[in-house]
């Protein structure tokens, strides 16, 4: 029941999603505009969204159904709509120029990352010809990749994005590793993710009023 | 006892309640304390009940509790009493001098329930899934009472904390992710599998490879609930900027919930893959966070950060006892794990009291506490004896069993290393306190004063003597930095009745008992607990 094997239909897409999450996170690793970050994390949920229905299709999961759903509802939609409402245009962020190295940098080094993560999930840790094996290193990848944006952004609303693409890489490494992750934990983590954008979000305009730019560059009073 | 395991967790609750029923700071706070003694008397029961019974075991696998949890609940129960009398009299303190609103207030009591609650149940779950969801959940709860104060500094350490905090519990995930995977050869029903329990009965079914991923994963994970180096970054800055009482639930509650976390792991680990890869990975993490705290002592300045980096340096401790392994070393990072709760709790609170008397936070700003406030003082000194393992306190047994457990595992090169960081660890720390406790006591305070102006105005504010509660706020003070302001201002006393003033020392002189016991005798009762946990692990 665990391993689907690559060559079905639902394998196939699935892997294809995985591929399209990793663009969309490179997209958004590669953008300066606010307004993109959240609309590549929003296409990245719908994507993710849909790799979790396809999964309920090859698993006949209801839970999984609800899930994507969930995906769909709170990440796709709700989460973007709310960043770029309460953050993106009420704060008016328009370019990001808090960055600590250039574009061109942070893609090389997204692409150091993506090796790395193939190097790690590869040989030995997965059976060969399941869809894990293949989808697990583009998940691990994302990871990664969302890391990579916290480091390199130095913008409170930049590493929020970052960590809701962190976020996204574990569930779709979670749908295809272990379909069977008891869904109320699933729920659960739901509620922690949707709980925690809320008080980032009030921090993020805290400190926006108290500091009228809301750039951790600017965060230097506490050190050592 | 499932009744009890309920209770456990859901008494906390009571200062929740109250301060959505629009309570007081000092209603709010009797509250709250009634419910932390209720919840250390529940996890007392629960614990003697459970070194003579089967673990305990419900919900489909989400309840489960056995003598480890017992003793981490023992623990954080423990840490959240004393932390709730520190804050009857320190919000109660704040709310009359005007640094929080009403608002804040009930906003102190909702949070800091929740977050007691929440670490307790995470104690009590057997499914790694729902302990990841909880743990989560208090980093949450906990971040709001870090920003509390709603300043640019507190502002930026709970952004820095909660940031962190869930990048790290999100690789926790990931790791708990692979666990699952691991026993796929199991074919698992769902909810069971998840749950220590299955996993330690199927242990040697599990895929190794993806249990070492796992394992590191997990430790990585929670490592950064921990403060284990290089993960500890968010830590200083939180515990300085919560106020003391929650730095006092941070540092001795929620760094021992991801401790338990890791045990557990740990378990798993050293069940199926063997003592010397765990070990490596334990040891590994133990030793930089000793370096890293130790050298960051050794810099003078806000005492809270000190403090803080002590806590790095005891989970290093900790992390390295359990990499010894052993009866012994199991043992003494179990022991450990209370005597330091225990001895920061007390610091962290009689730091909560200097600052609302001195107005800084900072240790140059502080002379003379032991003639001006004995009583704190004191406390403060022996806390300080005590977290740096002074014999006659349980610090000193526990690392002494440490030393002993690394000696007994052959090489003696680690047990070594960690008698020389211990000692830097002792002058460094000791230093700073030495500075504060010692030296002339400032004045009361009186009016701002900026000296060779006015001195007129100090002669006549040090007339009326009847003053009770200045409401002196030298950090307005026209020139100077904060730090030299708090340090020119002079004593101010917070407190509205005699009353308070003796609460705030009951906690202290509590944990100070407590660690003496704990240094001169272990009871029987304890010592069966430490025994059977230190077999749960392996």
């Amino acid at each position: 029941m665990q391993s689907l094997s690559a060559s079905t239909t639902a394998g196939v897409l699935l892997d294809l999603s995985g591929a399209l999450m990793l663009l969309l996170a490179f997209a958004c690793l590669a953008s300066k505009l606010f307004n993109r970050y959240v609309a590549y994390y929003g296409a990245q949920s719908v994507v993710l969204a849909f790799a979790a229905g396809t999964s309920a299709v090859a698993f006949h999961s209801a839970e999984l159904w609800i899930l994507a759903a969930l995906t769909l509802a709170v990440k796709g939609i709700a989460i973007p709509v709310a960043a770029r409402r309460v953050l993106v245009r009420r704060l008016a962020l328009k370019r990001d120029a808090a960055m600590s190295t250039g574009l061109s940098t942070s893609l090389i080094a997204g692409g150091a990352l993506t090796a790395f993560a193939y190097l790690v999930t590869r040989p030995a840790l997965l059976p060969h010809g399941t869809v894990a094996a293949a989808v697990v290193p583009l998940s691990t990848a994302v990871i990664l990749l969302g890391a990579l944006a916290m480091v390199v952004r130095r913008h409170t609303v930049a590493q929020l994005i970052g960590w809701l693409i962190v976020e996204n890489g574990v569930f779709l490494g979670a749908i295809t590793l272990v379909a069977t992750f008891p869904f109320i934990v699933e729920a659960g983590i739901f509620l922690d993710i949707v709980a925690g954008v809320l008080i980032m979000i009030v921090f993020v305009s805290g400190l926006t009023r108290e500091l009228a730019q809301a750039s951790a560059a600017e965060l230097r009073e506490l050190r050592g | 006892m499932t009744t009890l395991a309920f209770l456990t967790a859901l008494a906390p609750l009571t200062g929740l309640v109250a301060a959505l029923a629009g309570a007081r700071a000092r209603v709010a706070g009797a509250a709250q304390v009634a419910g932390a003694a209720a919840a250390l008397g529940c996890a007392v029961a629960l614990l003697v009940t459970l070194t003579h019974h089967a673990p305990l075991q419900g919900l489909d696998g989400f309840l489960y509790a056995d003598t480890l949890s017992g003793f981490f609940l023992l623990t954080v129960a423990a840490v959240t009493l004393l932390a709730s009398l520190g804050s009857v009299s320190y919000i109660a303190a704040q709310a009359d001098s005007g640094e929080l609103s009403g608002f804040q207030v009930r906003l102190y009591y909702s949070f800091f329930s929740l977050f007691a609650a929440l670490m307790l149940a995470s104690l009590e779950t057997g499914n790694l899934g729902l302990l990841f969801v909880l743990v989560e959940a208090s980093t949450l709860a906990s971040a709001a009472l870090v920003g509390l104060e709603a300043r640019a500094r507190s502002l930026e350490a709970a952004w820095k904390y909660v940031i962190i905090s869930s990048l790290g519990v999100t690789i926790a995930l990931a790791g708990t992710l692979f666990v699952f995977y691991s026993a796929s050869a199991l074919h698992p029903a769902s909810n069971l599998a998840l749950t220590w329990p299955y996993l330690m009965a199927h242990a040697s079914a599990l895929a190794p490879q993806s249990l070492r991923l796992a394992f590191l994963l997990a430790v990585v994970g929670y490592g950064t609930k921990v403060g284990l180096a290089p993960m500890h970054t968010w830590l200083p800055d939180a515990h300085a900027e919560a106020p003391s009482p929650a730095s006092a639930m941070l540092s001795a509650a929620l760094l021992n919930t991801g401790m338990y976390a890791i045990i557990r792991f740990l378990a798993l680990a050293h069940a199926r893959l063997g003592a010397t890869y765990p070990r490596a990975v334990l040891l590994s993490f133990g030793f930089a966070s000793i370096v890293i705290g130790a050298l960051f002592m050794v810099r003078r300045g806000n005492f809270k950060r000190l403090f803080a980096y002590s806590s790095v340096e005891h989970m290093g401790i900790i992390a390295v006892a359990l990499g010894f392994g052993g009866i012994l070393g199991l043992y003494g990072a179990l022991l450990q794990v209370l005597n330091h709760a225990l001895a920061k709790t007390v610091l962290f609170l009689s730091s909560g009291d200097v600052s609302l008397r001195y107005r800084t936070r900072e240790a140059a700003g502080v002379t003379g506490l032991l003639s001006a406030v004995p009583l704190t003082g004191g406390a403060l000194l022996l806390a300080t004896f005590a977290v740096l393992g002074s014999p006659p306190f349980g610090v000193f047994l526990s690392e002494l069993t440490i030393v002993r457990a690394g000696f007994a595992r052959g090489s003696p090169v680690f047990p070594l290393l960690l008698l020389a960081l211990l000692g830097v660890a002792f002058f460094a720390f000791a230093r700073t306190i030495t500075g504060m406790v010692t030296g002339p006591a400032p004045p009361p305070a009186s009016r701002v004063q900026t000296p060779a102006t006015e001195p007129v105005l100090v002669g006549q504010a040090a007339v009326p003597d009847g003053r009770v509660a200045a409401p002196a706020s030298p950090l307005a003070a026209p020139g100077g930095t904060p730090a030299a302001a708090g340090a020119r201002a002079g004593l101010v006393s917070p407190y509205r009745s005699r009353a308070a003033v003796v609460i705030t020392a009951v906690p202290l002189v509590l944990g100070l008992l407590a660690l003496l016991v704990l240094g001169l005798w272990i009871p029987a009762g304890l010592d069966t607990v430490l025994r059977q946990s230190a077999a749960v692990i392996g």
